[in-house]
């Protein structure tokens, strides 16, 4: 017990001179298990219903001080994925076909149901590595490198960020940039915007119009965070960011597609497959997003202490130049439980509009230059319920369970709704399921 | 309940205006881990992963995220 109070101590003393900013004193220097590696690791569970994608996924975040605040931090996360996702057609009064986005097979949906695609397989193993130190008085340096990679998705990344105290250290301010540069090599090919899907064979001069173009593409992504942090008491400290992000290049999903639908009636319109082809009974168009996007963001988080009781509460405002503007209202409440033990109930509410160019489906004349019937980008509300409870064990680590529900309900806009598409349950909500299993250590 | 919370929450507000930050001596509550603005740090970074690949929008509390193709 004594040698658990004297690491609470050390504890509560290195993190009381972090805050400070100061350089431990020589007798925590000194101490060996400040020279240890702190490690918060978990297992994650997220499964949405009526068989759509699960993902399993092993993280670990380990950090190291090397004294004088100089921090070391490692991140790696292996996840694997699994389960349909919803291609972006419309449901059929008839059953309908669909290519698999390597070309060489077909899967089909019944009759009345959204179509999902159940090809989808993926692991992502993702590294990042940072380095935080003081440079100069008042100011802290950090950088870090990141890298993932999925069998169609390559990312790189850099970030560079300094932060500066004022005010006895109440008041820090810090400015932050990532570089993010991403290659997309699509299973089957790189699908050229708006072609349709299954190669098309023009009748009339017999001619083969490709439906992709080309392996793979890139994409950059330049994100620059302005941050404001204030201790506003012995019991609250808030922050204010605001961000800034530009994307460009390769932005469309390459798995996604719209139904081409009658302008009447609104029912898809129906397609031959080629002789001797085993592909799709109506016409499918592949999606076409605009090669930039830019994103403004305003997050606010208070947290306050009631006695020993934590409230978080915190807000975010985004908009961007696909017209997609979201509400984010978050909430965690840290109740202690006995001597060692927390429980915590979390709340979120979140809100968007859809982008300009989203369409629950394309009218066969005239084509838009870019359209996307990804749900991800109609009008959209989604809220989670969740509950954590997490224990610190008589060594002084901590394990915790978490369990979450969210619910999304997306719909799309009424204009966009044609015919007989009105009326019925375009998009039906989808729920899921996070269970999380952390345990918090040194090692 | 809630008035009582806002009411409180505009108090230390206000009160933190009025000579805004503490001394040093006065951060025992602050210095706290689950005071830190990074406590959960795994929780959020799972949460914002699946929001990136659930939602239209992403970042805010940090980067974008990203670095995914996520369908």
């Amino acid at each position: 017990m004594a040698n658990n109070d004297r690491k609470i101590g050390v504890a509560l003393t290195a993190a009381t001179c972090s805050l400070l900013g100061m350089a431990p004193a020589a007798s925590v220097a000194a101490e060996p298990e400040s020279q240890q590696w702190d490690i918060d690791s978990a297992f994650l569970y997220y499964g949405e219903s009526d068989g759509r994608v699960k993902d399993m996924s092993l993280s670990a975040h380990a950090t190291r001080d090397f004294g004088d605040e100089r921090l070391l931090g490692f991140d790696v996360s292996v996840d694997t994925l699994t389960g349909a996702s919803p291609n972006g057609a419309i449901a059929s009064d008839g059953p309908q076909t669909f290519t698999s986005p390597s070309g060489r097979a077909t899967y089909e949906t019944p009759a009345g149901e959204v179509p999902l695609d159940d090809t989808f397989h993926d692991t992502r193993v993702a590294l990042n590595a940072n380095w935080s130190q003081p440079f100069a008085r008042l100011y802290t340096v950090n950088a870090g490198l990141g890298v993932s990679s999925e069998f169609d998705y390559q990312h790189i990344g850099a970030n560079l960020g300094l932060t500066r105290d004022f005010n006895q250290r109440n008041t820090t301010l810090s400015f932050a940039m990532a570089f993010a540069s991403d290659t997309i090599k699509p299973v089957g090919g790189l699908p050229l915007p708006l072609a349709q899907m299954g190669d098309t064979v023009e009748e009339e001069d017999d001619v083969v119009v490709p439906s992709r173009g080309g392996d793979s593409d890139t994409k950059t992504v330049l994100d620059v965070l302005l941050g404001f942090t204030q201790v506003l008491g012995r019991h609250t400290v808030m922050r204010v960011n605001l961000s800034y992000s530009d994307s460009s290049g390769y932005l469309t999903d390459p798995y996604k597609i719209l139904s081409v639908v009658d302008p009447v009636t609104g029912e898809p319109i129906a397609r031959t497959p080629a002789p001797g082809a085993d592909g799709p009974v109506n016409v499918y168009l592949f999606e076409s997003r605009p090669d930039s996007r830019r994103k403004e963001g305003l997050y606010a988080e208070l947290r306050h202490d009631f006695s020993g009781k934590v409230l978080q509460v915190g807000y975010r405002y985004s908009t961007d130049d696909w017209d997609v503007d979201s509400h984010t209202l978050e909430s965690r409440l840290r109740l202690p439980l006995g001597d060692s033990g927390y429980l915590e109930p979390h709340v979120r509410y979140y809100q968007q509009t859809a982008a300009s160019f989203y369409r629950y489906s394309l009218p066969s004349a005239p084509l838009p230059e870019f359209a996307s019937a990804d749900a991800r980008l109609s009008d959209m509300n989604a809220v989670t319920f969740g509950l954590k409870y997490g224990r610190e064990t008589a060594g002084g680590n901590e394990w915790n369970a978490r369990l979450e529900f969210y619910q999304q309900k997306a719909k799309a806009p009424t204009e966009f709704l044609i015919g007989n598409q009105v009326g019925n349950t375009q998009m039906p909500d989808f729920n899921a399921v996070i269970l999380q299993f952390g345990y918090h250590f040194k090692l | 309940m809630r008035k009582l919370i806002l009411l409180a929450l505009a108090c230390v507000t206000l009160q933190g205006c009025a000579h805004l930050g503490v001394q040093p001596w006065e951060r025992e509550v602050l210095a706290r881990d689950d005071m830190q603005l990074d406590a959960n740090a795994l929780d959020t970074a799972f949460d914002d992963h699946i929001y990136f690949s659930k939602e239209g929008t992403s970042g805010g509390r940090g980067f974008g995220g990203g670095g995914c193709g996520c369908n």
